[in-house]
């Protein structure tokens, strides 16, 4: 059971571990441990179990356990990587390493762009757009008739849907974020620095 | 996870046509590894990024992967200047001078802000579609230390017709005078429409231009052989400098010195992130909507995205460095509403198309509190407009919010968020 042992982190990572992560990401030994204190307070403040839940992840960003958000759970999602409904703490170093200062642009534009393929089929498809700007809109307690949204995502897919195909692929996605990048001014923190 | 370059491929943004310039050929290959640019390479785009010059082509934006960095430059629609000479071949002295102006303003100007171009010829010498001389490539030379060590690549890349001659001995050099010297050869050859000095064979060639042996044409005025007579001088601490240029007599015709331009505002955020910074175009346009905003715009405001509150608890009760409002009336109501709120508040405007600046009148904490704004439009029944903290105390900004909002109650319809702004 040795190794499993390093996966999950019950107490303070151990050494070897947060030297590996600080090799492997952005971040400084002191850094991932100064994410670990983080981590600790996001994961014991419901289930008390050393993991992240999503109750705990909507807690931390709204400060509201039950305040269901679509790119939230996107986030949540990315974040989780091995799938299992938890965000452990080698997840969440890995993964914001993404928002650090210091992550070259690629990595960003390549991070949001899997954020935004909610169906994960390696392209941003049309009703995936609407469904997010439904969702925005929503959020923002905005009102706008159907037509108008159905407006903007054809707008917009003209601008970044340059083979026409309806679809977004990785390639028009970096042209796109390219000439717009304040659409990806979310994807830096300031504090990771 | 590198990007592809795809060079050349041209966008229209937002009713402006720029040019994605993939500095891949020119050099700009960072070391493999090297995963942020070496600080010298950072501080020399700040630079550039200054530079704002009516007849220098503009760096809009900046980004960098891993192993480039991509520039996002001015696009020029006019052409070469030389495809002119190229058609219909010398010109006469007055237009040439016209040109010799434009392009001593722009060299002087980027010199005062210790940029060189260091490799000025006809390739870098664009006209806009008012016929307007734009200089492109300026300081990025710099970038390309690895061509010049490489004697194949270095002439391989171009003619060396328009290098001083010290450039060409390679003992180190003043970049101001090399480049008044290649303005001289660009002078000498609108009017000639031909080489001061050309030889096919290389050796030759630097020997014409180390002895600098230069005889112009019977069509030349006598002022115009004395300028370039003193321009193209080997010896570049007796060389003329731009300022005895600017007071030469044949040089002074017709001479209307340049606008000056104002550069306060100029973000150098995207030099270390990505910002958004293509406000302030110099050709101030007239539109008739506001800028649209696209969808993924929109999402990108998500508070489900504002990972920044997992950090900081005491934050966000406060009102960040920017905010907006969404509004249901028109535009222009908008506009005007916003310039009478900010009259009783001591602020003043400056106004272009739907973006406006407001400052305010007396000096805070950390200086005049300063505010960018602009109104989107979401849909043609929804705008959105932004406020944007660009100098001053974030506290001050937070309570001119206040009082702007409740100045603005009526037009307001849904503030950012329910985060924010307690």
């Amino acid at each position: 059971m040795g190794c499993a042992s390093s996966k999950q982190f019950k107490r303070a990572p151990r050494h070897g571990d947060a030297a590996l992560l600080a090799k492997e990401t952005t971040f400084s030994l002191d850094e991932v441990k100064a994410l670990y204190e983080l981590f600790e307070k996001i994961s014991y403040s419901i289930f008390k179990d050393g993991l992240i839940h999503k109750e705990e992840f909507q807690l931390a960003l709204f400060r509201n356990s039950n305040r269901k958000n679509l790119f939230a759970d996107r986030i949540f999602d990315l974040f989780d990587m091995k799938r299992n409904g938890v965000i452990e703490f080698d997840e969440f170093v890995r993964s914001l390493q993404f928002f650090h200062p210091d992550t070259p642009m690629a990595d960003k534009i390549a991070f949001a762009f899997r954020l935004y393929d909610l169906r994960g089929t390696g392209s941003i498809e049309r009703e995936e757009l609407k469904e997010m700007v439904l969702a925005i809109l929503n959020e923002s307690d905005l009102l706008l008739s159907d037509d108008a949204v159905e407006q903007m995502v054809d707008q917009t897919f003209k601008e970044a849907d340059l083979n026409g195909d309806g679809r977004i692929d990785p390639d028009e996605w970096k042209a796109f974020t390219s000439m717009n990048p304040a659409l990806l001014k979310y994807m830096t923190l300031p504090y990771l620095k | 996870m590198s990007v592809r370059p795809s060079v050349g491929i041209v966008f229209p943004v937002s009713a402006l046509l720029i040019d994605i310039w993939l500095l891949y050929k020119s050099g700009l290959i960072m070391s493999a590894g090297h995963l942020f640019l070496p600080f010298q390479i950072k501080r020399e785009i700040a630079t550039m990024k200054l530079i704002r010059h009516p007849n220098v082509v503009q760096l809009h934006e900046v980004m960098a992967s891993k192993s480039k960095i991509y520039m996002v430059l001015e696009f020029v629609e006019g052409g070469e200047l030389f495809d002119k000479i190229v058609n219909s071949g010398k010109l006469g002295e007055d237009e040439a001078r016209r040109y010799f102006h434009q392009l001593i303003n722009a060299v002087d100007y980027c010199h005062s802000r210790g940029v060189y171009h260091r490799d000025l010829k006809p390739e870098n010498l664009l006209l806009d579609s008012y016929g307007a001389l734009k200089v492109s490539d300026f300081g990025l030379s710099a970038f390309s230390p690895q061509t010049k060590e490489d004697g194949l690549l270095h002439t391989a890349c171009g003619t060396p017709n328009y290098v001083a001659p010290e450039v060409l001995a390679d003992k180190g050099y003043d970049g101001m005078a090399a480049d008044v010297w290649s303005c001289g050869i660009i002078l000498f050859v609108l009017m000639a429409g031909y080489l001061p000095f050309d030889d096919p064979n290389l050796m030759t060639l630097y020997k014409l231009i180390a002895r600098a042996n230069v005889s112009c044409p019977p069509w030349f005025s006598t002022g115009a052989r004395n300028l370039i007579k003193r321009i193209l001088d080997p010896n570049p601490h007796t060389r003329i400098t731009i300022a005895q240029i600017l007071e030469d007599e044949w040089f002074k015709k017709d001479y209307k010195p340049p606008q000056s331009e104002h550069n306060e505002d100029v973000s150098l955020e995207d030099v270390d992130a990505a910002f958004d910074s293509s406000e302030e175009h110099l050709v101030a346009e007239r539109r008739e909507k506001p800028e649209s905003m696209n969808a993924f715009a929109l999402i990108s405001r998500s508070e489900g995205f504002n990972l920044g509150n997992l950090f900081e608890k005491e934050m966000m009760g406060m009102v960040k460095r920017e905010t907006s409002f969404a509004s249901q009336r028109t535009p222009q109501e908008i506009m005007s509403k916003i310039e009478e709120a900010c009259g009783p508040l001591g602020f003043n405007v400056r106004k272009q198309n739907y973006k406006m600046k407001l400052k305010g009148d007396k000096t805070g904490r950390k200086g005049h509190l300063s505010v960018a704004t602009e109104v989107f439009e979401v849909a043609p029944t929804l705008h959105m407009v932004e406020l944007r903290k660009t100098g001053g105390d974030t506290l001050e900004f937070h309570s001119f919010y206040k009082n702007f909002s409740s100045e603005l109650k009526d037009i307001v319809w849904k503030t950012e968020s329910n985060t924010i702004a307690k």
